[in-house]
């Protein structure tokens, strides 16, 4: 079949996932007591007074059998409605879309290095197996995957910020954050700093900004890194063993022409399909850094959320990385088969 | 046939198996990687083991819980953390709660963590793979949507978001981070069963009279032992890591319980020191961060070298 | 030895593969030679070295094994060249050009991610630019000459572009050239000429529809057809030698013969000599002039292909021509197994089982030497009786 009718096919095998990511999501909620269940539904926090506490039940129906909460539960979410968070103090789906904007930023810029950085590292690592690049690429490879990100993080504010007065935690520094809510001359476009900067003409905020991000980007980006570069690794030597790769050096390519166009090609398959990981290690990832270098993204929020049981705000968000990764495989499965020919077959 | 016949016929059998495992032992002595690894392993075990003699629990502390060694004692309330001292070798954490203490101990605690979980995951998560890949059919494709649906999302807010549900005790860590667990496994057996269903040597098998389950007992489960035992001994690792996070982030063990997280949770407020001296609660982080970090290192490093000696390529050279 | 030309001529070759679990002397001191035109087989069971023996000639011997001493003297323009003394760069010019290799397993020969025009073509690319770009010229001058249109300008650019090719294919600038996204759009004038070609070989390939094999995934091929078109990837550019590796060994009978009578006919057409490798002797007999008999990393025995048969001198030899199953006759083979070459025995390796061992044999190594006019034993048995 083509290409376009896998993508067509693949894209229908989303709804039941999605279906299913909801349900489980809808049986945690069950865990919890009707009054607890009930800022699901409300968007507002006057609604949620002590008097009218059984009324908001009663319209609710929380008290009703699952199944039927869950149509409603469920068309609630599909219109929109998420619940209220008390640790955002608005409605959840609000507080989603006001803290996007600084995950985005950070991974934005971690993203792309992780890759980058990722395939290089384990192309190189792969064709020069045993030789000390291999070796010190695959050591501080071990030991970047055994860092709890917490700590890294921690020692990394101690060391630079603390230590050196550089890259200090938060987005911007106290002042700046004040002219950019206060003054009238900043607009906010994106709500991402670093290019609203640029849009709005004021380079210097862009600038620190970017000096915020450098060690949230850094403890990310180490973490993640280290799953890339191994599978890299392993999928290019692999792809290194096989038949085609004499047959191509017996047709008198170069080196390069046979690392680059043959070789690499084959080993990125495997490493496509684990890119849905990276986007599962950043999900994870952001929760921590967000914390420890107050960010104000969806991660930190989070975090509060799980903490103070603030049931909307978790599960709220939970679904919305499940969303966001179950998208994310669907593209991962797309580029995989636009790479590999063969799955097509299938 | 007699037993004596049997045995003998077992161990020809066996014999192949047998040199495996002994090229691989042998393999794994010459990798100085793996020998740091399981260096550093039997270090913790050690401390484990000993952890009632390094660092005893009881009436030398001013304050401490008598019918739980896993409660940090301390010898008083004061907030602020102090360095270490004769007393208090690596110094105290907030609230005066002893980091040497706190660190032995908590090596308990991440064994329990890592070896509960993964065995946990390990069980369930085979055994629903063999009834999925086994059975075939509809069992099938449930089983796989069930795991499917809990891959959706990522392990650590999954995680998150059942011990929010749960309550926040150590207990539904270990429970939380089970049901995120097995299904790993379940896909990487079932994946095996399947493979294994089509070989030649299972049609065979089968025609001598082998049932089905006999043949995955016998022929799939030693095959992919490999696989298996790679991902568990990386899966302690990372297992202890994600429980750690949960600790940091005040969802996991209590304040005063012995966990390497939950002492790094406690060091937030005094990253940034005093004013003099802005690396003055360096103890309070830097020493637990070390436990765990190494102790998640020996068991990767000990994952990896499985992994490149159980790499059929490498076999070859 | 005779003196018509030798198109190639290795001379004591020794590699040796250093493994985990022993240093393999693959070969031991191998000396074969080659005239031009001819078709010579090597023959020998699995393991004895014959693979070895042919990357060897192109180099491309993998890690863990190294080309320890020998030469490998191969003609070309500039006389002869000992190719185990030449630069990547050199060898690189011959691989594909002058040397071709037809690999024993054609789907793993084959890259699945790129389609048969791409992999044929990339041998074009490499090595028959010049010629190529020629043809785009001639090609870009009967547009200009049409004249008159808005494209002139563009036609202009690119004649620059592949005048620059002509003179020199890999020149750097070139290179960036191509990697600037609209600009290495000129390559499209390449790339239908190399498809053309790529056809066009296929059509001499006797592959049917070219023009929709052309856009083919490995894959998508079968057995047969994958065979072609990596037979077309030895011979697209007309190489001087062209070694086969067993090309049908993995393929059905039915196709074996057609690709046997393909090659037959290849032969001909484009007058190359072929180094044949296989284990059947049946293909042998059919295809090949002469005949190198190999067993565990020696050559014992080399000779005309009708010697062989009819007068073979090498006990291993008659060995193996007499277990060939022949309705009649009692079923034979050679007794005992073939060596462990980590510790190959002393003396002749085939020494433990041959049924005519003397005692020298297990003491001192035969040399190749030629017994008959023009057939060479490598055995003690023949050892006064030599020219």
């Amino acid at each position: 079949m083509g290409l376009r009718a896998y993508i067509i096919r693949r894209i229908l095998l989303v709804i039941p996932i999605l279906m299913g990511t909801t349900l489980l999501i809808f049986a945690v909620t069950q865990l919890f007591n009707p009054v607890a269940r009930a800022s699901l539904y409300i968007t507002n926090i006057q609604q949620f007074t002590t008097e009218n506490i059984n009324q908001v039940i009663e319209k609710h129906g929380l008290n009703d059998p699952a199944y039927m909460q869950f149509f409603r539960w469920l068309s609630e979410v599909l219109s929109g409605n998420l619940g209220y968070s008390r640790t955002a103090r608005q409605p959840v789906l609000q507080a989603l879309i006001t803290r996007i904007p600084a995950t985005f930023e950070l991974v934005m810029f971690s993203a792309p290095i992780i890759i980058l950085l990722g395939i290089y590292l384990g192309v190189k690592s792969a064709v020069h197996r045993d030789k000390p690049i291999d070796h010190a690429t695959r050591t501080l490879s071990i030991i970047g995957w055994s860092l709890p990100t917490f700590w890294l993080g921690i020692i990394l504010l101690s060391v630079f910020y603390v230590g050196f007065q550089a890259f200090p935690p938060r987005r911007l520094s106290p002042t700046t954050y004040n002219f950019v809510s206060m003054s009238g001359s900043y607009v906010r476009y994106t709500g991402l700093y670093t290019i609203d900067g640029l849009l709005n003409g004021q380079l210097w905020i862009t600038l620190e900004a970017l000096e915020h991000l450098v060690l949230p980007v850094l403890t990310l980006t180490i973490v993640i890194v280290t799953i890339i570069i191994r599978v890299m690794r392993s999928s290019m030597l692999e792809a290194l063993n096989k038949g085609y790769i004499i047959a191509a050096r017996a047709k008198g390519l170069t080196q390069n022409e046979v690392i680059n166009k043959h070789a690499r090609r084959n080993a990125l398959i495997p490493t496509v399909t684990i890119s849905g990981l990276l986007v599962a290690g950043l999900l994870n990832g952001v929760v921590i850094t967000e914390t420890i270098f107050s960010l104000n993204g969806i991660g930190m929020w989070a975090a509060a959320a799980a903490l103070q049981m603030d049931i909307a705000g978790v599960l709220g968000f939970t679904l919305f990385s499940g969303f966001l990764f179950v998208m994310a495989n669907l593209i991962v499965d797309i580029l995989y088969a636009y790479l590999d020919p063969r799955i097509m077959l299938a | 046939m007699g037993a004596k016949s049997r045995f003998r016929e077992f161990k020809v059998e066996m014999g192949p198996t047998v040199k495996e495992i002994k090229f691989m032992l042998g393999r794994i002595k010459k990798s100085p990687l793996s020998i740091v690894g399981m260096a550093i392993i039997i270090f913790f075990i050690a401390v484990a083991l000993l952890a009632p003699i390094l660092a005893p629990p009881g009436p030398d502390w001013a304050v401490y819980e008598t019918y739980d060694p896993m409660r940090i004692p301390r010898d008083s309330y004061v907030s602020t953390p102090s360095p270490p001292s004769e007393r208090h070798p690596f110094g105290t954490a907030e609230f005066q709660y002893d980091l040497y203490y706190g660190s032995i101990w908590g090596t308990i605690t991440a064994f329990r963590v890592g070896l509960w979980v993964t065995l946990a995951s390990l069980a369930i998560g085979l055994s629903i793979g063999v009834v999925a890949g086994y059975y075939g059919g509809i069992i099938d494709e449930l089983m796989m949507r069930f795991t499917d649906i809990i891959m959706a999302f990522p392990g650590l807010i999954l995680a998150m978001a059942l011990v929010a549900a749960f309550g926040a005790t150590l207990d539904n860590v270990l429970l939380a981070l089970t049901i995120i667990g097995w299904p790993g496994y379940t896909r990487v057996i079932r994946g095996e069963i399947l493979r294994v269903k089509q070989e030649d040597y299972v049609e065979a098998a089968k025609a001598v009279g082998c049932s089905d389950l006999r043949v995955i007992v016998k022929h799939v489960l030693p095959n992919s032992i490999y696989p298996i035992v790679i991902m568990a001994s990386l899966d302690i690792g990372s297992v202890v890591l994600t429980a750690a996070a949960l600790s940091f982030l005040g969802l996991g063990a209590p304040v005063d319980y012995a966990d390497w997280g939950q002492l790094i949770a406690r060091s937030q407020n005094w990253i940034y020191g005093n004013i003099n001296d802005p690396f003055s609660f360096w103890y309070t982080f830097l020493i637990p961060g070390i436990f765990i970090f190494t102790f998640v290192l020996g068991w990767n490093l000990l994952g990896d070298a499985f992994r490149d000696i159980m790499d059929p390529t490498l076999r070859r050279r | 030895m005779t003196m018509t030309k030798n198109l190639l001529n290795i001379e004591n070759l020794i590699v040796r593969f250093y493994t985990y679990e022993g240093v393999v002397e693959a070969l031991d001191g191998v000396n074969l030679s080659l005239k031009e035109g001819e078709t010579l087989g090597l023959v020998g069971e699995t393991g004895c070295g014959k693979s070895v023996t042919s990357l060897s000639v192109l180099v491309l011997v993998p890690p863990p094994g190294k080309i320890e001493s020998g030469s490998v003297i191969f003609q070309t323009e500039n006389g002869n060249i000992d190719l185990l003394n030449q630069d990547e760069a050199f060898l690189r010019r011959i691989r594909g050009k002058e040397i071709s290799m037809i690999f024993q397993d054609p789907r793993s020969a084959l890259n699945p991610v790129y389609t048969v025009e791409e992999q044929i073509g990339e041998a074009f690319i490499h090595h028959r630019k010049r010629e190529i770009a020629e043809i785009v010229l001639e090609g870009i001058e009967n547009d200009l000459s049409k004249g008159g249109s808005w494209k002139d300008s563009i036609y202009r650019l690119e004649k620059k572009i592949y005048k620059k090719m002509l003179k020199n294919p890999n020149s750097f600038s070139l290179k960036i050239l191509s990697k600037i996204p609209i600009v290495n759009r000129y390559q499209g004038r390449l790339k239908k000429e190399v498809r053309k070609e790529v056809v066009r070989i296929l059509g001499i390939m006797k592959i049917p529809d070219p023009e929709r094999v052309v856009d083919m995934y490995p894959h998508e091929l079968s057995g047969g057809m994958a065979q072609r078109v990596v037979t077309a990837m030895a011979l697209g550019c007309n190489p001087k030698l062209l070694i086969a590796d067993e090309p049908t060994t993995n393929l059905d009978v039915t196709i074996q013969a057609q690709i046997l009578e393909l090659i037959r006919e290849l032969k001909e057409k484009f007058e190359s000599t072929v180094l044949y490798i296989t284990h059947d002797l049946g293909v042998v007999a059919e295809l090949c002039d002469r005949v190198a008999v190999m067993y565990s990393g020696n050559i014992c025995e080399l000779a005309d292909v009708m010697e062989i048969f009819k007068r073979p001198l090498h006990p291993y030899t008659q060995g193996l021509l007499e277990s060939i199953p022949r309705p009649g006759r009692k079923f034979t083979s050679i007794e005992g197994e073939v060596p462990s070459l980590i510790n190959p025995p002393l003396g002749c390796r085939f020494n433990p089982r041959c049924p005519k061992a003397m005692q020298a044999c297990s003491q001192v190594k035969p040399r190749l030497l030629e017994v008959e006019k023009d057939h060479f034993a490598m055995c003690h048995l023949y050892q006064g009786s030599s020219k």
